[in-house]
Order: C-alpha cells, then sequence, then structure tokens
C-alpha cells in the first residue's frame, strides 16, 4: 500500500525561482487497488509517481510504501515509462531477464520465468529480436514483461500507451487489464485519457492543471472481469465518462 | 539499368575509380612540374617495395605501431571512464572542463619538445603524447554520451536493485556506447597524426623519422612512398575499427555522422 501525505513538489527554475509542481497531495492507495491518476499535461502527474518510485526527492511532505518511507528505488516499485526505457543493446530476452539476474535469481529459474512471461505478453519467438527492431507495442509489453519479472509488489505506470496507434493503446488496455486481474497487484498508473482511466481502474484521482492540486477521487464502481465492449454500453461507464470529462473541462477550478 | 551504371554500383569500383585518378593526375602533375621534389607516381609506387619488404624499415614501423598501442589503449582505460563520470557529475565536469577545454586547441606534437625535456626522446614521451592526443576525443565523445543517458534507463536499472557504482558500466557505458566509439575512431586518427609527428620531433626511431632521413638524403621517391605506407596503415586502422565498431553497437539506431580527425 501507498501512502502520500501532503506532499509538496517545486522546481528550480533555470533564473532560479521556485516553481510548485505539485502542492499538498495527499491519497493513498490500499494493496491490490488499481489507481489511476488524471490530468491535463504539466499538472505533475508524472512528476508524483516519479517521487513515488524514489527517483525524485519530494519538496515537502512524505511517501510511505508498506508502512516504509521512500528514500530511492527499489524493486518492491517496479515503473513502465511511456518511452518504454528498454536496454537497446539487450535482446528482448536480454531485456526481460535483466532484473532476474540483477537480483541473483540462478539462471535457469529466470529463464523459465521469462519464457512464461513473453508468452503472457504474446511475445514468443521475439526473444532474440533487438528493441530497434520493435514497433511501439512490442516494445510497450516487453517493458511491462520486464518490470512484471522481477515481481514488484506495485507497478507505477506512466502513461505507458501514451505513444502508442488507438488500436494498439486498446489492445494493450485489454492485455493490461487481463494481466492485473489475474495477480492484483497495486498500480498507480497515470494518463491523461479519462476513458482509460475509467476503464482500468478502481479509482481515479483527478489533478488541476499545473501546479498540480488534488481535484476530485472518484471510486469506480463497475463489476470486473471489465469487458471492452460491454463496458462501452454500460451507463455507470458512460456517466464516469461525462462526469470526469466535465470535471477535467474547466482544468484551473 | 545501363552496363556503365552497374559497374559503378559494384562495391569496391568508386574508390578504386577514385584511386586511378589519382595516379592519373599525379603522374600528369609530376610530368608537367619536372622538379625533383615531385617524383612521379610510377617512380614511388616502384619504391615501395623497398620499405614494405625491407626488415630494417618494418622494424621502424613496428616499433611506431607498438607505440601507438599502447598509447591508444592507455587512454582508453582512463579516458572513457573519466568522460564518463564526467557526464554523471556536476560537480567532476566543472571541475574537468575548463582544464580539458585550456587543453584542446593545443596541437600535442607542441607539447613533444617539453616532455622531451622532462623524460628524454625514447619510447615513454612518444607514448606519453600520443595518449594525450587520443584521451581528448575520447573523454569529449565519452562526456557527450553519459551525459546523453536516458535518464529513465538508469530509473529501470535501480528499480531492478543495481547498486550506484555499477551503473557507469552496466548502463552508463553501453548506453553511451555509440557516441564513445565515435570519439575512438576520431582518437584512432589523432594517434597516427601524433605519432608520426612526434617521432618527426624526436628522431630517434619509428616511421616519421624514416620519413625524415630519405627526406635528408634526398631521396623523393623514399618519402612519398613512406607517406604512402603511413596513409595504408591509417586506412587499415579504420577498417578494421569500423568492423569492430560495427560488431559492438549493431544494436544502435542508425545514426551516420562525419567524422572528422583534427592534428
Amino acid at each position: 500500500m501507498i501512502a502520500i501525505d501532503h506532499l509538496s513538489k517545486s522546481f528550480r527554475t533555470e533564473k532560479g525561482a521556485d516553481h510548485p509542481a505539485l502542492v499538498d497531495i495527499s491519497i493513498s492507495v490500499p494493496e491490490g487497488q488499481f489507481l489511476s491518476v488524471l490530468g491535463p499535461s504539466g499538472c505533475g502527474k508524472s512528476t508524483l509517481l516519479y517521487i513515488v518510485g524514489g527517483f525524485v526527492p519530494a519538496s515537502s511532505g512524505s511517501v510511505e510504501v508498506a508502512g516504509r518511507p521512500v528514500t530511492g528505488p527499489g524493486p518492491d516499485r517496479g515503473p513502465v515509462f511511456q518511452e518504454f526505457a528498454l536496454f537497446p543493446w539487450k535482446s528482448v530476452q536480454g531485456n526481460v531477464i535483466y532484473g532476474l539476474l540483477e537480483q541473483g535469481v540462478p539462471r535457469e529459474e529466470a529463464e523459465r520465468r521469462v519464457a512464461k512471461l513473453l508468452d503472457a505478453v504474446h511475445l514468443k519467438g521475439y526473444e532474440n529480436f533487438y528493441p530497434k527492431e520493435l514497433s511501439g507495442g512490442m516494445k510497450q509489453r516487453v517493458a511491462i514483461a520486464r518490470t512484471l519479472a522481477y515481481d514488484p509488489a506495485i507497478l507505477l505506470m506512466d502513461e505507458p500507451f501514451g505513444s502508442l496507434d488507438a488500436h494498439t493503446r486498446t489492445v494493450l488496455q485489454n492485455e493490461l487489464l487481463s494481466i492485473w486481474e489475474r495477480d492484483r497487484k497495486t498500480v498507480l498508473f497515470v494518463t491523461h485519457g479519462v476513458e482509460e482511466a475509467v476503464f482500468l481502474s478502481d479509482r481515479v484521482f483527478v489533478m488541476t492543471a499545473s501546479p498540480g492540486r488534488q481535484k476530485a477521487v472518484i471510486d469506480i464502481d463497475l463489476p470486473r472481469p471489465r469487458v471492452r465492449s460491454e463496458l462501452l454500453l454500460n451507463r455507470r461507464y458512460q456517466e464516469y465518462v461525462v462526469e470526469i470529462e466535465r470535471l477535467m473541462e474547466n482544468p484551473a477550478g | 539499368m545501363n552496363p556503365r551504371g552497374s559497374l559503378l554500383s559494384l562495391p569496391g569500383v568508386p574508390p578504386l575509380l577514385s584511386l586511378a585518378a589519382l595516379l592519373v593526375l599525379w603522374q600528369l602533375a609530376a610530368r608537367l612540374a619536372g622538379i625533383e621534389g615531385l617524383p612521379s607516381a610510377t617512380r614511388v609506387i616502384a619504391a615501395l617495395p623497398a620499405i614494405v619488404f625491407n626488415p630494417g624499415s618494418l622494424i621502424e614501423i613496428g616499433a611506431s605501431l607498438g607505440r601507438m598501442a599502447i598509447g591508444f589503449l592507455i587512454a582508453l582505460l582512463v579516458a572513457i571512464p573519466t568522460g564518463l563520470v564526467m557526464g554523471r557529475s556536476r560537480a567532476v565536469a566543472g571541475f574537468l572542463n575548463p582544464l580539458l577545454a585550456l587543453i584542446y586547441p593545443v596541437p600535442k606534437a607542441a607539447l613533444m619538445p617539453v616532455i622531451m625535456l622532462w623524460f628524454g626522446v625514447g619510447d615513454f614521451s612518444k607514448m606519453l603524447v600520443i595518449f594525450l592526443g587520443v584521451s581528448l576525443p575520447l573523454v569529449f565523445h565519452s562526456y557527450a554520451g553519459a551525459r546523453a543517458v536516458d535518464e529513465k534507463l538508469v530509473w529501470s536499472a535501480m528499480a531492478m536493485g543495481m547498486p550506484a557504482h555499477r551503473r557507469v558500466f552496466a548502463i552508463i557505458l553501453p548506453s553511451a556506447l555509440p557516441e564513445v566509439m565515435l570519439g575512438c575512431r576520431v582518437g584512432i586518427a589523432m594517434a597516427l597524426i601524433v605519432m608520426v609527428s612526434s617521432e618527426m620531433i624526436a628522431r630517434q626511431s619509428g616511421v616519421g623519422n624514416l620519413l625524415f632521413n630519405s627526406l635528408d638524403m634526398a631521396q623523393y621517391d623514399t618519402v612519398y612512398a613512406t607517406i604512402i605506407v603511413i596513409g595504408a596503415i591509417g586506412f587499415a586502422l579504420d577498417a578494421l575499427f569500423e568492423t569492430v565498431r560495427r560488431r559492438l553497437t549493431f544494436w544502435a539506431e542508425v545514426r551516420e555522422e562525419t567524422v572528422v580527425g583534427t592534428g
């Protein structure tokens, strides 16, 4: 579980002024919950995720993960970035196995786990491909498999489907949901897509435009497993989407 | 496709043609000028076997290449880590950048007289000056490469639990490798240039010495033949390096760049 308490972050601009990026964010994510952080571009939602990841320090306030304050990155929190961030000098296999070997898992066991994961993300047969030989959607599948490989308790997903075409995005959303519904990890999912947030999440944390503050927290009470085509006809789903769209129309308020 | 077009598109044909054109121009120029200092291409080519099959000059060339290899290898070991650490630490970069900027425009061969004062005219001085010549482009390219590393690659590795001290070699070096290799390529050209010029200043052994000895004795065809040998060595080293570079960075997104060495 993640507990974010009165968290603020400001950046020093080139001219030396303090620019607030996040102001007084408090939210906690119970274990196994899928929480989306939704907001307009530049509202600091990615920064929030980086702070939970331990990649960027907070200016004030605190973040605790499983009862311990975050002081740096750790394998309990696995990031997935919009830019994939694959190791370009490693093959698909080499990327996915990297974290396992880094943590001292014996090679044979690691290989078994990688094979299972590549199967789960439909990349069987691509083991020896290099990132530059893959499409965006395939790269993101590799990145997701690479993070799932070391079995983090929490997934930190930073607009993971943001750079993909609409069709690939839908396919990957479905795949992510079916993987998630199996092992129910805690997920912090940053996005600016309202429908994506409602489709995937248990709860949506809506932020204002820059500087990012809390605007609303909305529980998404929709049955699981969710099937996209059914959901699109679901009245409640539509109402959630419209409600949040309206919130987003006035970014400052 | 016409037959001429297909002949020109054969690999290796255009470079052979340009080489032939150069030789023809040279031959004509030598005929027209008719001076002793510009022997004809045919005479120079005839002088080549005397160098290539002469044990004495082969030993000289070998000595040059040996010094170059040692200077180059030590530069690799020192300059690449230095550049990588500079790229990851503002403090280190802030400290070293002004020093490097100061030395950068100085032709390394110009340091040779001072180095000779301190260390004599032997191998050590020459290897040191080669080391200096190779190090600077290598430091700068490694620095640029390390600075350009995608922060999220580093973060991904950190999230996997990689300790800080392993990051430089496990993440920064491979990420920066395409850029580092560009530095190596410039470095090879620099090494060759500095090698020859250092031997022309500290005339004791080596190809540069060979060159100036024949100049002193007015053996102009040998002078030109030696220059050809030096050029051929440079060409061969570059070709060899390109093979190594392609093997090591085949995974990189293709980014063609022109590399220009400065003497």
